[in-house]
C-alpha cells in the first residue's frame, strides 16, 4: 500500500512536470494555421459609401431639401391657387390699395397677333 | 483591436469576432490554442510531425465551424479536445500501434543545463510509459493529469460517463506507475 503511494506520488511530479512543459509549436506551423484562418475567414460587413439607387422622384425630393421643404411647397403652390381662384375679388382691392389697376391692363388676348394686323402688314 | 486586449477575452468570445471577420481574433486564437492543441495531440501521438498535421487539421475544423457556433452550447476547448481525439485515435487506428522506439529520446546535441536534460529524459520516459496505454485510457490520463481537464469534461471529450472517466484514469495511473517502476531511479528527482 505504501508502495503505490510512493508510485503515484513520483507521477503526480512527473504529471505536473508535464503540465509546466509546454510544447511550443513552430513558426512554420503557427503560420500555416493562421493562413487557413485567415483564408476560411467570414467577410467582415465592411460599410460602403451609399450608391444612390433611388427612383428619381426621391432624388427630386432630396434635392428640395426632404419632406420638410416639399410639404412648405405644395402647401404655398396650393394656397396660391386657391387665393386666386376663390377670392380674386379681394385680392383686386389688396393689389389696387398698392397702386397697381388689375383689369385695366393689357389682357393676354391682346398680346395674340390679331389677322387685322396680318392683313395691314401684307398689305404695306 | 488590439492583440493584448484580446488576451484578456474568452476563446468564445474570441471565435464570435472571428466569425464576424476579425483577422486579430484570428491571430489570437491561433496564438493561444496551436500550443494546447499540438501539445495534447503529441501525447497522444508520440510523433511531432503527425502532432503537427493533427493541430493544423484540428483548428482547420475550428475555421470552418466558426459561422455555425452558438455560444453557450460549448466551451470551444472542450469541442477542439474533441476534435483532437477522434482525429488521433483514427491516425493511431490507421498505423494499429505506436512503435515506442520512435518517441524521440532527448536530444543532447547541444549543451544544457543537467537539470534541463534530466527533465527531458522524464518527460520521454513518461511518453514511452503513455505509449504503453490503451488509447482510452492514454487520453483519459493525459486529458485529467496534464491538460487538468474536470471528469465532466473528459467524459463530454470521449463520450463516456464520468464514472467510466474515473475508471479510465484510475486503471491508466497505475498501468503508467508500473510502466515507470522499472525507470524510477533514472528518473529521480535530483532534489526530491
Amino acid at each position: 500500500m505504501v508502495k503505490h503511494t510512493e508510485d503515484h506520488s513520483h507521477l503526480d511530479l512527473l504529471f505536473q512536470e508535464a503540465r509546466e512543459t509546454s510544447v511550443e509549436p513552430s513558426s512554420d506551423l503557427l503560420a500555416r494555421v493562421l493562413d487557413d484562418g485567415l483564408a476560411h475567414m467570414p467577410v467582415a460587413e465592411v460599410a460602403v459609401a451609399p450608391v444612390s439607387r433611388a427612383p428619381a422622384w426621391r432624388r427630386f425630393l432630396s434635392a428640395l431639401g426632404g419632406w420638410p421643404a416639399a410639404a412648405g411647397l405644395v402647401t404655398a403652390a396650393v394656397t396660391g391657387v386657391s387665393i386666386g381662384y376663390a377670392a380674386p375679388g379681394p385680392v383686386g382691392n389688396v393689389t389696387s390699395g398698392f397702386g397697381l389697376e388689375i383689369g385695366t391692363g393689357y389682357d393676354v388676348v391682346d398680346l395674340i397677333p390679331s389677322m387685322d394686323g396680318f392683313y395691314a402688314e401684307v398689305e404695306g | 483591436m488590439a492583440l493584448d486586449q484580446m488576451n484578456e477575452m474568452s476563446d468564445e468570445t474570441l471565435l464570435d469576432l472571428y466569425g464576424q471577420g476579425d483577422p486579430a481574433a484570428a491571430r489570437a486564437l491561433t496564438l493561444r490554442l496551436t500550443p494546447r492543441v499540438l501539445g495534447y495531440a503529441a501525447r497522444l501521438l508520440t510523433d511531432r510531425a503527425e502532432a503537427e498535421d493533427v493541430t493544423q487539421e484540428a483548428m482547420l475544423r475550428l475555421w470552418k465551424m466558426a459561422p455555425d457556433w452558438r455560444s453557450g452550447e460549448a466551451k470551444v476547448s472542450t469541442w477542439l479536445y474533441r476534435v483532437v481525439t477522434n482525429l488521433c485515435t483514427d491516425r493511431l487506428r490507421r498505423t494499429r500501434g505506436v512503435d515506442i522506439d520512435a518517441v524521440p529520446e532527448p536530444e543532447d546535441d547541444q549543451p544544457a543545463a543537467d537539470e534541463r536534460l534530466q527533465q527531458a529524459t522524464r518527460m520521454a520516459a513518461l511518453d514511452k510509459a503513455l505509449a504503453t496505454l490503451p488509447d482510452r485510457q492514454r487520453e483519459a490520463v493525459v486529458l485529467r493529469h496534464i491538460e487538468g481537464l474536470s471528469n465532466p469534461e473528459i467524459a463530454e471529450i470521449l463520450d463516456i460517463s464520468v464514472e467510466a472517466v474515473e475508471s479510465l484514469t484510475a486503471r491508466g495511473k497505475r498501468a503508467l506507475a508500473a510502466a515507470l517502476s522499472d525507470q524510477r531511479e533514472e528518473l529521480e528527482y535530483s532534489n526530491g
